[in-house]
């Protein structure tokens, strides 16, 4: 591995609470990310998921340790309009049409919208027939997507995934996956995917993290070999379910109480 | 115009209509029986004033000069308010200096500023920049409100796509905010007419207020009661088309 794309190096975030007090959220994190690598976490609600991925995405500063895209800061990427993220709420405009909502990076940027490129990802995420829809014309999973198509929308060389699926049902949840794969599979970004779902980081991600609860640390990471692109077998094979239960298992256990808010 | 008063609904006009005739008919007998002095007229003196050609041309003609001053002050108070909203959002640091500024304009009371206006803008400017005045705080603690309260998620959103302030604030905020500002609309609709209306008092040739003041200083009470009512069916018109159009901006905006 030659410089890592992303880095986190003993990453420390703290949140105030009230006078004196503040809640740890991460603890020493270390995480590497290689370059073109799809790279999933995994740890049970509240563990500190969404702080790694805001840290990187330059919308949080550590309290120790460092955070490094390509050798520079979060900032340097977003500044450049390179970074592509998709959030655990989708956060959609809801006075634009979905269309409007994907060409939003380019308006943003300054720079003209890419009509084609706009047409392929609705086409992509399988909303051609909704582009004019308004986001609360959509489905739950149609907004997610749209969120996707969003992120994608310049290109990014980095992508951020916050349970992009989060609220979706087991099945509609299960199709997503294997459209983002195939998707994945089409662009191969850099990719930070955060999840709480196994099936999902497993079918998705060439590297999985598991973090232990509360404040989050690494506790466990594991190579995913499956040949690409992967489509639903994969979700048939032995093997697969043997991984998906192994890590299933370590979450369970980070899970488990007694790992204690850390007071500062 | 009847497009946006069919979007009232339904429900409460009914309500609406028999409060208006209650009231109509509590006052008629008020008038009659004497209940309130001289001074409070019988709803039908009112009328009969009302239907009379020369009541109709000078009111008509009060109604044009205050709906006027009230519109123009509407209108510039309003983007003027919008333009500082927008400029304090846009620097931060002027922010806090904006507010100042205009709980200070606020805090004076507008028929005081009247000598300065009269000297500065002229006797028939004067109703207008007190219409502007009156109107414009309403839009600005409404629009300052409103830019501030963008929830954190459309912020991230524009902060990770490496969005500048002036692209935040023109494709997130504002947007995100016109539900708010028209609600500053509604509440500063009937600010602009009352405004007006005071303006008027010192020293312009035609408007509801001049008739006001002068109906009242010769005792003439049917025009009196005729002059206020024009006043009060002015700003509940205005309002009420306000009130449509937040209807159609909430739908629209969220
Ligand atoms: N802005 C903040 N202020 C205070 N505490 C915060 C803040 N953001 C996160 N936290 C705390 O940090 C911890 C980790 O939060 P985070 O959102 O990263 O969890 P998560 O792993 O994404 O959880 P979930 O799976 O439920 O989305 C939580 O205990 C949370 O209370
Ligand atoms: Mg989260």
């Amino acid at each position: 591995m030659s410089q890592p794309a992303i880095a986190l190096q003993s990453v420390v975030k703290e949140f105030p609470l009230r006078r004196g007090t503040a809640v740890r959220a991460l603890d020493r994190f270390d995480l590497q990310i290689a370059d073109g690598e799809f790279v999933a976490v995994l740890g049970p609600s509240g563990c500190g998921k969404s702080t790694v991925l805001r840290l990187v995405a330059g919308l949080d500063t550590p309290s120790e340790g460092t955070v490094t895209i390509e050798g520079a800061r979060p900032a340097d990427l977003v500044r450049g309009h390179r970074l592509g993220v998709a959030f655990q709420e989708h956060a959609l405009l809801p006075w634009a049409s979905a269309r409007a909502n994907v060409e939003l990076p380019w308006k943003v940027a300054g720079r003209p919208v890419d009509t084609a490129r706009v047409d392929e990802l609705l086409e992509l995420v399988g909303l051609t027939g909704f582009a004019d829809a308004r986001p609360r014309q959509l489905s739950g999973g149609m907004r997610q997507r749209v969120a996707i198509a969003r992120a994608l929308a310049l290109t990014p060389d980095v992508l951020l995934l916050d349970e992009p699926f989060g609220a979706l049902d087991a099945v509609t949840r299960r199709r997503m996956n294997l459209e983002l794969a195939r998707i994945w599979a089409e662009e191969r970004i850099t990719t930070l995917l955060v999840t709480h779902d196994v099936d999902e980081a497993v079918l998705l991600a060439d590297r999985v993290v598991v973090m232990t609860g509360r404040p989050g640390r690494v506790r466990h990471t594991e190579s995913i070999d499956f040949p690409r692109p992967r489509r639903t077998e994969v979700t048939r094979d032995p093997a697969f379910h043997e991984i998906v239960d192994r890590l299933t298992r370590l979450l369970d256990e980070s899970d488990e109480p007694g790992h204690s808010d850390a007071a500062a | 115009m009847s497009a946006l008063l069919a979007r009232v609904p339904r429900r409460t006009v009914l309500p609406a209509v028999a409060g208006i005739v209650l009231l109509v008919v509590a006052a008629d007998a008020i008038g009659r029986l004497g209940l309130a002095g001289a001074a409070w007229p019988t709803v039908t003196d009112v009328v009969d004033y009302l239907t009379s050609p020369t009541a109709q041309t000078l009111l008509g003609r009060a109604l044009a000069a205050t709906g006027t001053a009230a519109a123009i002050g509407f209108v510039a108070g309003g983007l003027g308010a919008l333009a500082l909203a927008l400029l304090g959002a846009l620097l931060p640091a002027a922010g806090p200096g904006l507010d100042r500024l205009a709980a200070v304009v606020h805090a004076v009371p507008l028929i005081a500023l009247a000598p300065l206006l009269v000297t500065t803008v002229g006797r028939e400017g004067t109703s207008t920049v007190i219409a502007a005045l009156a109107a414009g705080f309403a839009v600005f603690v409404a629009a300052t409100s409103a830019l501030a309260s963008t929830a954190r998620a459309g912020r991230d959103v524009f902060a990770v796509l490496g969005a500048s302030r002036l692209s935040t604030v023109l494709r997130l905020q504002l947007p995100a905010g016109l539900p708010t500002i028209v609600d500053g609309l509604t509440l500063a609709a009937p600010a602009a007419v009352l405004g007006a209306v005071i303006g008027e008092w010192f020293g312009a040739r035609r408007g509801l207020g001049v008739l006001l003041v002068s109906a009242m200083q010769n005792v003439q009470i049917p025009l009196l009661w005729s002059a206020a009512l024009s006043a009060a069916a002015l700003s509940l018109a205005a309002y009420v088309l306000l009130v449509a159009l937040r209807g159609w901006v909430t739908r629209r905006f969220t």
